[in-house]
């Protein structure tokens, strides 16, 4: 086996000759033994070949893509068969998808450099070495993860598109040796390589365990655009049929035998443990309950039947440590973040002489701490078998939730044995990875601390309350703006203060042309903790910059959509996707006679513009969106109904958010508990909501999260037109 | 002992009256199609039949559904046989992460025997289940498709 192909095994993308022999001696000492055990194996399994790390061809000819992200439903699956099938000249009758094991041959580095390359552009000769050292940082952490909607736009055309195309070119010269004629007379169509001339053909698994021992290629030959057969096509995601039919694969559904089942109750102040319970005797008496253990953060109750464990933990009286928490509250958290941004601000971005100009426009906005809600409530079953600790649990990072549950058991992580399940929604909640320090799987710690003190196989399922009230928040963010206008009605200056630790400068600072810009922070750590909510950082800034601009477009008196195009490049994206929605929606300035508004807002993320239009109207029960139009550039829009599907769904996440979403802290712990006070919407406040994607040959942009940022601010900055009325805070109910 | 029909099948269950159907269903009788969302009824995850009326499982007691006919998804449809709603779920595309489908399908199939043409109107007031993917719009368009066809 020569050094490249090793390299290829490392990097997953072949990346052209010349740059390939160029990096031979960074990649060597990436090698991972673990990549190339698993080559190994995957080879000599049921005699299927595994190309390469991510597709096996069987014998029998059915190609297996490896998909080493979660499909929660975004349909990354589908997406990343349709890249496969198309390089690999595959029918799709071939095409099989399985999720790739929690093995660190998956952790996916390409997640992280995905990142790297958004926030800051390397050089092209960097870029090779950057590909290399993720890599390895990225076993180093274990990861595993979805998230920053990467599935198909990093793994998937970034790198799983060159191998399948590597693969093809492979599958081609086996042929060429075994038919012994030149690579040059042979076609692939289908999923043979057939010899023209001769009228002989093979199929791919006839051929894959002579491929799979090649050298890959070192130039690799893409499809062009117009070979696409599966490519942007609508075509029916491959996990739909199973949801629909009494589908009982999500974690919350397993069963082992002698299973037993948890439920917690939290102490009810961020990270203060309980020490003790007080009427253990009593608790322990009722009908089924075996144990009751004192787990991080909380108590659990093991019991011969879920409902039985939830009535029983609810009667805990316990008696918990003082902790500096314990005061915490909302108008405590508003003062504080309203201090950090008087006294203790970082400079991130200054354009021109903000100092120069005189602010006549000035805003303060706040958006809340928000739970994910997931409806499936967070779970997972662990028991000892065989010497090992097996775990069933649906998560967004299988590695690292396996590499967690090894360091809580105390444990090699060879001894666990991790059965990843279905998610009920995810959202950010499942990703394992926090931003406060706080521990992002804690659930899963809790179920593996229960299945170990009690020595049972034990399901432990959180209740709602338990969900809404254990999770790591959306942070909570105050953001102040001023501006001003020069004699055109431009803004001349826009100056931001933000608070978080967090900075993503493409999310804060705004994406119009405007000469003297000041963009600061407070960079400040959150008492509650927090984590990744769908869109990110998006999520806040989105509302706050593209409300303001809104503001400035009133003081203006200019027309709020044309104002934005005035302040972008004519044939940017940004500006395209504005034009297209202005026509979808009818664009209209004013109420009309029904009492209706339109407002428009623009968010650029994940690598994708998305602009949106929501009319609506104040009614008795509140403010209402009755349509939604979005216009959307994601680049290469790999299948349209799943894109449209996830800008549709996510229209809705975010404007359950803007109208109801809040947690409220008070005494240290979340306030609101279940679905009558953390209120999602229903069927009769979901708004019409039309998508169009545009073909601009943009680069492929995310998915998953690009439809929740402008959500919110079109929607405040129609009902600013309804009533004049300026919502500077969310929720809005 | 709790006696429960379920399905056509006649389950002897040593459980409490007070015990929700919900838990009686999924760990006593092994039927996880239903799920469970948030406990209080306002979800609708856990929505199945009592003699054709969709109630929400978490919040309803066994003892009242003894002698009754109860429903649940797994005597909707197979995947060979799927039901005209199942069909029109999957044509349209409805789930993503799916968990609240089962109990949609149920508030939809209930709703649809009552009353066979919805109007957008009555889709609104009888689908009160959530989403939390926010696939209402392919719910919509489902349902009547579905309708049409059951005509």
């Amino acid at each position: 086996m020569g050094i490249t192909r090793r390299i290829f095994m490392v990097t997953g993308a072949t990346l052209g000759g010349g740059l390939l022999l160029g990096i031979g001696g960074v990649g060597a000492h990436l090698l991972t033994h673990d990549r190339l055990k698993f080559q190994r194996e995957g080879s000599e399994a049921n005699g299927a070949a595994l190309i390469n790390l991510w597709i096996r061809i069987t014998p029998d000819n059915k190609i297996v893509v490896i998909n080493p992200h979660s499909d929660m439903g975004q349909g990354s699956s589908t997406g990343l068969m349709q890249i496969v099938a198309d390089e690999l000249d595959a029918d799709w009758s071939q095409m099989h998808v399985e999720q790739a094991p929690a093995d660190s041959a998956y952790s996916n580095g390409k997640v992280f450099e995905g990142f790297v390359r958004e926030t800051i552009t390397p050089p092209v000769w960097a870029s090779t070495l950057l590909e290399n050292g993720f890599y390895r940082m990225g076993d180093l952490m274990k990861m595993q993860m979805t998230g920053g909607s990467s599935a198909v736009r990093f793994t998937g055309w970034e790198s799983m598109r060159h191998a399948a195309a590597s693969a093809r070119q492979m599958l081609v010269t086996a042929a060429a040796e075994h038919l012994d004629v030149s690579t040059e007379s042979l076609v692939t169509v289908n999923g043979t390589v057939a010899h023209s001339d001769s009228g002989r053909s093979l199929t791919y698994g006839e051929l894959a365990s002579a491929a799979a021992v090649l050298d890959n290629p070192e130039q690799v030959q893409l499809k062009s655009p117009d070979q696409y057969r599966y490519v942007g096509q609508p075509l029916a995601r491959t996990d739909v049929p199973a949801k629909v039919i009494a589908n009982a694969d999500y974690g919350i559904d397993a069963d082992v035998p002698d299973m037993h089942y948890a439920a917690v109750v939290t102490s009810g102040v961020f990270g203060a443990q309980v020490k003790s319970i007080d009427n253990l005797s009593e608790v322990k008496a009722a009908r089924g309950v075996s144990d009751v253990i004192i787990v991080p953060d909380g108590v659990a109750v093991v019991a011969d039947n879920p409902w039985r464990a939830e009535k029983a933990v609810r009667e805990i009286k316990f008696t918990r440590e003082p902790h500096t928490n314990d005061m915490l509250s909302t108008e405590s958290l508003v003062a504080d973040q309203r201090k950090a941004l008087a006294d203790e601000l970082e400079t991130a971005m200054t354009t021109g002489k903000p100092d120069d100009i005189t602010a006549t426009v000035s805003a303060e906005y706040l958006v809340p701490y928000l739970a994910h809600a997931s409806l499936e409530p967070m779970n997972a079953t662990v028991w000892q078998q065989d010497h090992k600790l097996h775990v069933v649990c649906g998560t967004q990072n299988p590695l690292n939730a396996k590499s967690r549950v090894a360091k809580e058991a105390g444990v090699g992580i060879d001894n666990i044995v991790f059965h990843a399940r279905q998610m009920g929604g995810g959202f950010g909640r499942r990703v394992a990875f926090g931003s406060s320090g706080d521990e992002p799987l804690n659930w899963l710690i809790q179920a593996v601390r229960v299945a170990l003190d009690s020595g049972k196989p034990v399901k432990t399922t959180w209740s709602r309350e338990t969900d809404t009230r254990s999770d790591v928040y959306r942070p909570m963010v105050m953001a102040q703006f001023e501006g001003g206008l020069d004699g055109n009605g431009n803004p001349a200056l826009w100056r931001s203060r933000s608070f978080g630790k967090e900075m993503n400068i493409k999310a804060v600072a705004p994406l119009y042309q405007i000469p003297n810009v000041a963009v600061s922070f407070a960079d400040k750590s959150h008492s509650v903790p927090t984590g990744f909510w769908r869109s990110v950082e998006h999520s806040q800034h989105g509302f706050f910059v593209e409300s303001f601009i809104d503001e400035l477009a009133v003081a203006a008196g200019v027309d709020p959509l044309q104002y934005r195009l005035n302040l972008l490049a004519e044939k940017s994206p940004a500006a395209k996707v504005l034009d297209k929605v202005a026509q979808m929606s009818g664009w209209r300035s004013g109420i009309d006679d029904q009492g209706r508004a339109m407002g428009v807002a623009l968010v650029n993320s994940f690598g994708s513009s998305v602009a949106q239009v929501v009319e609506a109207s104040m009614t008795p029960a509140g403010p209402k969106a009755h349509r939604v139009w979005c216009a959307v550039d994601c680049g290469v829009a790999i299948n349209p109904q799943a894109i449209e599907a996830q800008v549709q769904g996510a229209v809705n996440f975010a404007l359950s958010a803007a109208l109801y979403g809040k947690c409220d802290i008070k005494d240290g712990g979340v306030v609101q508990s279940n679905f009558h006070d953390y209120r999602v919407v229903s069927m009769a406040q979901a708004p019409r909501v039309e998508v169009e994607l545009l073909a601009l040959g943009s680069p492929i942009g995310g998915v998953g999260e690009i439809g929740v940022p402008p959500l919110a601010p079109a929607l405040t900055n129609a009902l600013a037109v309804v009533d004049g009325e300026r919502r500077r805070v969310l929720p809005l109910v | 002992m709790i006696k429960l029909n379920v399905n056509g099948v006649e389950y002897n269950l040593d459980i409490e009256p007070e015990m929700p159907l919900l838990w009686a269903l999924r760990e006593e009788a092994a039927l996880r199609g239903t799920k469970f969302g948030c406990g209080i009824g306002m979800c609708g995850a856990c929505t199945v039949h009592i003699d054709g009326a969709p109630i929400r499982s978490c919040s309803y007691p066994v003892s009242a559904a003894v002698g009754k006919q109860i429903k649940t998804i797994e005597s909707i449809g197979t995947s060979d046989t799927p039901h005209a709603v199942q069909q029109a779920w999957i044509a349209h595309q409805v789930p993503q992460c799916g968990y609240c489908q089962s109990g949609m399908q149920m508030a939809a199939i209930a709703m649809l025997n009552n009353n066979p043409q919805p109007s957008d109107d009555d889709i609104d007031r009888a689908m009160t289940n959530l989403c939390r993917c926010g696939t209402y719009d392919r719910i919509r368009a489902a349902i009547k498709t579905a309708a049409k066809e059951l005509v």
